[in-house]
């Protein structure tokens, strides 16, 4: 396992493309050793040209790729050592399944004992074992994505595992199993996991660290706590967790902070929005509205009024599992909430909810905002 | 599924076949005819119509008064196998590359590069028989299967090229990728996983390239004289003032014969769909 660092890396598929239309982003990031990593963020945001760029099949358009501190930015894929799993399984169709798996271990010239004692191992591990002689290409997907899972792990000197998707074309039920399976050889052999999936309940169960991206940017790094309790944009606030996080606009005097004439506390005090003057509508409202976000999570029902409890109407009951979520409007806004299941559904369309002014994050222009000293 | 639909499908078929098979009966009938036979209107049925007599194939075999096309076979032969599988060789290699890598010569990118080898077939044969004389006569290899061999790849050459190229285009980019992925040289992963995979492209160029390499008379024709003489030369040979209608048919369906066998055999390499699942 090693270390992998992008310096500065960015990339652009068509030739002399303006940078703010790159594919990814000029972008710097560390992939610590050992540690397991998620990207996760909508289609075509970059995550998989990231992945490429790492294991040399596309060569970016600028900066340096770094492996435990030597360049590899011109090195071959081949030179390189990472496996890499895509998101719909590659077979060799001419070979048989143990072909498949040993493939990469005769391409790096073991000798046939190690190779024949190791493919039996992973073979074993994925519940291939009593296939090994049928041809590969008479497997259904999902054993077809276990055999391109298992030539990733044959080899255990690799640099880095790479996953796109792998659980795609999985069935549900066979992906809560490799999805454990993946997380136990995670933890026994450490290699450093570089996972892609933009499903986040994935990335969140097994990962130490999440990147979200969009349009080619890192929007945030972090563990999926950092990420939960204190999302940097409401772009992330969104993307992470469900129901959203909740934003409602609120307004801002010398006094305070208002929302649908009543005061908010919130758990900083936002630094004074700057609305230039000449900017109105819609320009306006991105470039500066102060908004409060708060996770359906931590909204409670109040039984009676106190700071920082506002009147609510019901409008609708959601089935979530073991929870319901709530979607009440206060002054115009609609807002989700989480409730236990056994809470029951509260009586009459017209609650109080109290928003806990610790866990009220104050957003401006999308972007949370600094804290102000003093 | 209606009768009548049947019973036309069954009509059309069987017209075609006979369009298509009827030259060839009348080509085996014709064989083993005589003079007799050919003059003085058609005749269909061997031991009625006519006397059925071996005479014709005996001609082209080293029979009295006519010519052995054996020796020309063996040349055909020769040149045939060994222009298709140098064609094959260069020609899977430069498609592979052509529909792999990205280049750029001049203006031309991979698109026009496949155009501008297959162009090389749309030029009439006429423009290139002259060049092609000098540049042997320079290397001393006119009137030699050598010499023969050369020109037939450039011949070849170009449909090996289009024909792989565009099999290659259908094999998903990721197979090529994992092998890369897995270990290999670039030149390992096409050989390892690409090419096991190409059988029914390779035999569609293969197909090709031996039709179009055996069938060749005009260069044959030009570039040799005496030394070397192919098959569909020593048939064309055959014919005199009054044509000897039994030998020409017997040399044709000898000449034809290892085309039709070769067809047979690659047929189940072109029905299989080797690569179906390789990729989702």
């Amino acid at each position: 396992m090693a270390q992998l660092e992008l310096l500065d890396v960015g990339h652009c598929y068509v030739p002399g493309e303006g940078e703010d239309r790159w594919a990814l982003k000029p972008l710097t990031v560390t992939f610590e050793a050992g540690k397991t990593y998620a990207l996760v963020g909508p289609s075509g945001c970059g995550k998989t040209t990231l992945l490429n760029i790492l294991s040399g099949l596309v060569s970016p358009t600028r900066g340096r790729v770094l492996f435990d501190g030597a360049d590899m930015t011109r090195r071959s894929t081949r030179e390189r050592n990472i496996a890499q799993v895509f998101q719909f399984p590659v077979i060799y169709t001419s070979m048989t399944v143990y072909q498949n798996l040993a493939f990469p271990l005769e391409c790096r010239n073991w000798d046939s004992r190690r190779i024949d004692a190791k493919v039996r191992t992973v073979a074993e591990a994925l519940g291939l074992g009593d296939r090994l002689k049928e041809p590969a290409r008479k497997l259904n997907a999902d054993d077809k994505q276990l055999i391109s899972l298992g030539r990733g792990l044959v080899r255990d000197d690799v640099a880095a595992l790479l996953m796109d998707e792998p659980l795609t074309v999985i069935d549900p039920q066979l992906k809560f199993s490799l999805r454990r399976r993946i997380r136990e050889i995670s933890e026994q052999f450490r290699p450093t996991v570089i996972y892609v999936t933009h499903d986040q309940y994935e990335a969140m169960s097994f990962v130490e660290e999440l990147l979200v991206m969009k349009d080619g940017q890192v929007m945030q790094q972090g563990t999926p706590e950092e990420l939960f309790e204190s999302p940097r944009s409401a772009y992330v606030g969104y993307f992470i967790g469900s129901p959203s996080m909740n934003f409602l606009d609120v307004t801002q005097d010398g006094s305070g902070v208002w929302l649908a004439g009543q005061r908010l506390a919130m758990s900083w005090q936002p630094p004074a929005a700057r609305v230039p003057a000449e900017a109105s509508g819609a320009g306006a409202a991105q470039a500066g509205v102060l908004q409060a976000g708060i996770r359906p999570e931590y909204v409670r029902l109040a039984s009676a009024p106190g700071p920082n409890t506002f009147p609510a109407r019901l409008q609708a009951v959601r089935d979530h599992g073991p929870l319901r979520v709530l979607h009440v409007e206060i002054g115009g806004q609609r807002l989700a909430l989480k409730l236990a299941r056994e809470a029951g559904v509260p009586h009459g369309d017209t609650l109080l909810v109290e928003l806990p002014r610790a866990k009220v994050l104050p957003y401006v222009g999308g972007q949370l905002a600094t804290v102000v000293a003093g | 599924m209606s009768r009548a639909y049947l019973t036309f499908k069954y009509a059309f078929i069987a017209v075609w076949a006979s369009f298509v098979a009827g030259p060839f009966v009348w080509a085996l009938t014709t064989s083993f005819k005589d003079a007799n036979g050919v003059q003085g209107g058609a005749t269909y049925l061997p031991w009625v119509d006519y006397k059925p007599t071996t005479r014709g194939w005996q001609d082209i075999f080293g029979g009295e008064g006519g010519v052995n096309v054996i020796q020309p076979f063996l040349n055909s032969l020769q040149i045939t196998v060994l222009a298709s599988a140098i064609s094959l060789v260069l020609g899977s290699l430069a498609a592979y590359g052509l529909s792999r890598y990205t280049y750029r010569i001049g203006r031309m990118k991979n698109a026009d590069i496949v155009f501008f080898f297959v162009s090389q077939r749309i030029m009439p044969p006429i423009v290139l028989v002259i060049p092609f004389f000098f540049l042997l006569q320079f290397a001393g290899l006119l009137d030699s299967i050598p010499g023969l061999v050369i020109v037939t790849v450039a011949l070849l050459l170009p449909i090996a090229v289009w024909v792989m190229v565009d099999f290659f285009n259908n094999i998903p980019r990721e197979i090529d990728e994992m092998a890369m992925l897995d270990g290999c040289h670039p030149f390992a992963a096409f050989v390892r996983t690409i090419l096991p995979n190409s059988l029914p492209g390779i035999t569609v160029a293969a197909m090709f390239c031996a039709v179009f390499g055996w069938n060749d008379f005009f260069f044959a024709f030009r570039l040799t004289f005496t030394e070397v003489q192919t098959l569909p030369q020593a048939v064309v040979a055959l014919n005199s003032s009054i044509p000897p209608w039994w030998t020409l048919s017997a040399a044709s369906l000898f000449g034809i014969s290892p085309l039709v066998l070769l067809a047979v055999w690659v047929e189940r390499y072109l029905s299989r769909g080797n690569l179906a699942g390789a990729v989702r």
